[in-house]
């Protein structure tokens, strides 16, 4: 696993990317830090932290997308899955590597609250907290995009569909206050996710019947419950899309708050992402 | 040492290696031979873990490479077809990496590193780029890091494909070499090379196998004809007519060159000493001299092709299913058309 995380880190900074990528992020993270901290003498850091958290939306998916399906296009992923080395640290090693990437701009930008102190009292547990949330913020991110990276060969496909993911989930508090409006559109929207449920299942199994017969279960199912209680299913869209909106938990850390729910929640999201990465590349196997 | 059993991977609906058993002991060179397609790249993919069996097992060194991946992979190095390098990498650090990657102890990495880079001649290269080497010193760089860790057990695909002659040549006394140690399975469509290198050959065709045995064997086992090369002193047709009417001669082919006749006798298998004395005494009685008389045996080539020729799925065309005595037909699963082949 270390011989991977070295040399992954090497690699991202054999060239002019893991610079490149880091110097621009400093960059954001500064020019922001300046405008709302210095110039409008802003206290909270926090704040400031979570008006640059766009700027993952582009360093993510730059920094992930080599490191799975890059591997898989000139197969040196052969390599890897011959040596006596097993798919926990072949994965553990490439995630480590990424979140050390991040880790450097990150840090850059914990001297910003020190720089604030020569100007006034700070509190620097709240910024340091929000610093800790917002980099457990990005290692969750990392997570979803290491995976997405293993899904595929095409390297234009695994960064737009990182990008994509983690749009929706930037987004995902306007699409929230969108669907508060009615149980119609939430079940129709579940509907979907059931058309879809069944579609895979149907490729799965190689079977129109199985796919069609699982689709035809849960809209059953999403009928009774839209009958008898449409009110249950409203709230259950909504905490589905909370779950999926990455970057709300953040907020409480601008509040002064060390959620730690919001801890679990980043770090079982990495967790879940990682594992399903593994399985990703367990799976090139058996196909 | 290696063992396959049974081995059979499909992808999707297609078979691409069907029920292969072979045995390669301790110390041998096995060559894999075969047609573009045959299922030589699957069969080597699965024997190093990277693609897993349908049916069947592999074991490396008393180890199954499914059940005890770990210490299977120990055992084993691999160079595909198209060696797995980092481009970004100077020769040194990969080989380093690679070294890491393999369980070399610490203190014995940058020695390893040396002496493999030494043996394959790469020496000179350690600090160059990946991306900047030839072809052939990229199937070197290849070569030396499935050496390191000293495994005993070398899988080889097609490794001498892209290089010159004389590199060829090389790698080929390398081969040679290294056979005297560890056990080797290269793959190759080259027949002068797998004849010249291995001490096993196993040809094998549309994923099955369909001969097995030394170069020499399978030459002698397949051979249904001798041919006779024969140098006489005269004239072509009294040559030809003299030599037609023997016992075990299939067909004659004369040509005259400066009085000298150039014959070409096709007997019957199993043509030894008596068949060649008595054309020669029928020559020496028909006035024609003998000045050179030569048997050629069969060439792995020709094994090949007629191995090869034919295709075992053609031999039983599946049946289409009847109906059973309810009425009903038994339950075919139709092979899905978007399925074939290996997925990208």
């Amino acid at each position: 696993m270390i011989a991977i995380f070295k040399r992954e880190w090497k690699s991202i900074f054999s060239g002019m990317l893991g610079y490149s990528l880091c110097a621009a992020y400093v960059l954001v993270g500064v020019l922001y830090f300046w405008v709302y901290n210095l110039l409008n003498l802003y206290p909270d850091f926090g704040y400031t932290l979570y008006s640059t958290t766009f700027a993952m939306l582009v360093f993510i998916p730059i920094l992930t997308v080599r490191s799975l399906a890059e591997e898989r296009r000139a197969r040196t992923d052969q390599l890897l899955l011959t040596a006596p080395v097993g798919v926990p640290s072949i994965i553990l090693g490439k995630y480590l590597a990424m979140v050390a990437v991040f880790t450097v701009p990150v840090a850059v930008l914990g001297l910003c609250p020190l720089v604030m102190r020569m100007y006034g009292i700070v509190s620097l547990a709240k910024a340091y907290g929000a610093l800790f949330g917002y980099w457990l913020l990005g290692c969750a991110g990392i997570a979803i995009g290491l995976f997405l990276s293993g899904l595929t060969e095409n390297t234009i496909l695994a960064a737009l569909s990182t990008f994509g993911v983690l749009l929706l989930s930037y987004l995902m508090p306007g699409i929230q206050t969108l669907f508060t409006v009615g149980s119609l559109l939430a079940l129709g929207v579940f509907g979907l996710l059931a058309a879809l449920a069944g579609l895979l299942a149907g490729i799965r199994s190689r079977s129109l019947t199985f796919g069609m017969l699982v689709f035809l279960g849960l809209c059953l199912a999403l009928g009774l419950l839209y009958g008898l209680q449409s009110a249950a299913l409203t709230s259950a869209f909504s905490a589905l899309l909370g779950a999926l909106g990455l970057f709300t938990p953040f907020e409480s850390f601008i509040y002064g708050i060390f959620s730690i729910p919001a801890v679990l929640y980043y770090v079982s999201i990495a967790a879940l992402f990682l594992f399903l990465a593994g399985q990703g590349l367990e799976k090139r196997r058996w196909n | 040492m290696i063992q396959v059993e049974h081995l059979t991977r499909r992808y999707g609906s297609q078979v691409a290696v069907k029920d292969l058993s072979f045995t390669v002991p301790t110390g041998q060179i096995c060559g894999l031979l075969g047609p573009n397609g045959a299922g030589k790249t699957t069969t080597m993919n699965v024997l190093t873990g990277y693609l897993s069996a349908s049916e069947g097992r592999v074991i490396i060194s008393g180890h199954d490479i499914l059940e005890e991946p770990m210490e299977a992979r120990r055992q084993l190095g691999y160079l595909p077809e198209q060696p797995p390098l980092y481009p970004e990498m100077t020769v040194e650090e990969y080989l380093r990496f690679v070294a890491e990657l393999r369980r070399v102890p610490r203190t014995q990495r940058a020695e390893q590193v040396r002496k493999a880079m030494n043996r394959v001649a790469a020496a000179d290269m350690a600090h160059r780029l990946i991306r900047n080497l030839s072809k052939g010193y990229r199937q070197r760089v290849g070569l030396a890091a499935a050496l390191l860790g000293d495994p005993e057990v070398l899988i080889l695909d097609e490794p001498t494909v892209g290089l010159d002659p004389a590199q060829m040549i090389e790698f080929r006394a390398l081969i040679r070499q290294l056979g005297r140690k560890h056990t080797v399975i290269l793959s190759s469509h080259i027949l002068s090379e797998v004849s010249a290198v291995c001490d096993q050959v196993l040809i094998l065709s549309h994923g099955q196998l369909t001969a097995q045995g030394t170069p020499d064997q399978l030459a002698e086992q397949l051979a249904d004809r001798t041919r006779l090369q024969v140098l006489v002193l005269g004239n072509a047709e009294i040559a030809a007519r003299a030599v037609h009417g023997l016992d075990g001669v299939q067909e004659v082919h004369a040509e005259e060159e400066n009085g000298k006749t150039r014959l070409e006798i096709t007997l019957n298998a199993g043509a030894d000493q008596k068949q060649q004395a008595a054309v020669s005494l029928a020559l020496a009685a028909a006035g024609c001299a003998v000045l050179h008389m030569e048997t050629e045996a069969l060439s792995l080539e020709d094994v090949f092709l007629q191995l090869t020729e034919f295709d075992p799925q053609e031999e039983d065309p599946p049946e289409p299913p009847e109906a059973d005595e309810d009425g009903y037909e038994d339950d075919v699963v139709e092979p899905d058309e978007e399925e074939g082949g290996p997925q990208p």
